[in-house]
């Protein structure tokens, strides 16, 4: 378990918003599994821990599941306020990844949360879903869905060309 | 602006439906989840499509841009947690690496 601690660490930071939180919550974590070793098979530990995780920090909370499949989908904050000077400028840099910051820090909690676990630390579908509690079809069409609202922001910051109808 | 141009001839209603497809499986295309035949038909697309190969380009850029972002993992918790995880599996007479079965 030594070798999954820093990818435990990177998913607790987006389950809980205090870096102190998340440390404990890791330790319960650790506890939990090491307290119920004789039930794991020893096939997908990355799966079992983050169960156990879930598990870990409904109980510290105690509140009820993440409200990935209870919020209703919100609607687009920003709306592209105009032409970009040229269709197919694509600008890449600070001001990208500046925009791409803001953009991430105005989503919706859940989509938030989403993108952090899988392009931001690095999770799969199948850990993110393993993390959150939620059907692999959610992890993937909320986070395709958050790209497309980042993808939106940078029309309408001029660093990115309109785009065509996204297909979800 | 024609919106046909980014195409170098007429599209045809074939390549329509190629750019609605390879639209939909975009993202997961990018992330690498598709099987080897659908990434192999929406790579050509791309290759084609300028608009459709843009639009790849720009949502690759997003998830670099996501990558770079720095990982809330601090190295000293990190190590805290690291000792602690040694300390339970010394206690309970286990090593440290995978599960014992």
């Amino acid at each position: 378990m030594v070798p999954e601690v820093d990818f435990l660490l990177r998913v607790a930071h987006t389950l809980v918003p205090r870096a102190a939180d998340a440390e404990d919550l890791v330790q319960d974590t650790l506890l939990r599994a090491y307290q119920g070793i004789a039930s794991f098979d020893g096939a997908h530990p990355r799966a079992w821990l983050l169960t156990i995780m879930r598990n870990a920090e409904m109980n510290r909370t105690r509140r009820r599941r993440p409200p990935l499949l209870d919020d209703p989908e919100e609607v687009a904050t920003v709306v592209p306020v105009g032409e970009a000077s040229d269709p197919e400028t694509l600008v890449v840099g600070p001001v990208f990844d500046a925009v791409v910051e803001d953009a991430l820090g105005d989503l919706p909690v859940d989509a938030r949360t989403i993108v952090q676990l899988v392009d931001v630390e690095g999770l799969t579908y199948a850990e993110a879903s393993e993390a959150l509690g939620v059907p692999l079809g959610t992890v993937m069409s909320r986070l395709h869905r958050a790209r497309a609202r980042i993808r939106g922001r940078l029309t309408a910051a001029g660093v990115a060309p309109r785009g065509k109808k996204a297909a979800t | 602006m024609s919106r046909w141009r980014f195409w170098s001839r007429r599209p045809t209603a074939d390549d329509v439906a190629q750019c609605h497809e390879a639209g939909r499986v975009l993202q997961e295309y990018l992330d690498g989840v598709l099987d080897p035949a659908a990434a192999a038909r929406v790579r050509k697309h791309l290759e084609a499509c300028r608009r459709c190969g843009l639009e790849a380009t720009i949502y690759d850029e997003i998830k670099k841009s996501l990558a770079r972002r720095p990982s809330a993992a601090e190295p000293a918790a990190v190590e805290r947690l690291r000792r602690f995880a040694i300390s339970l599996a010394e206690a309970d007479g286990r090593g440290t690496g995978a599960p014992v079965r």
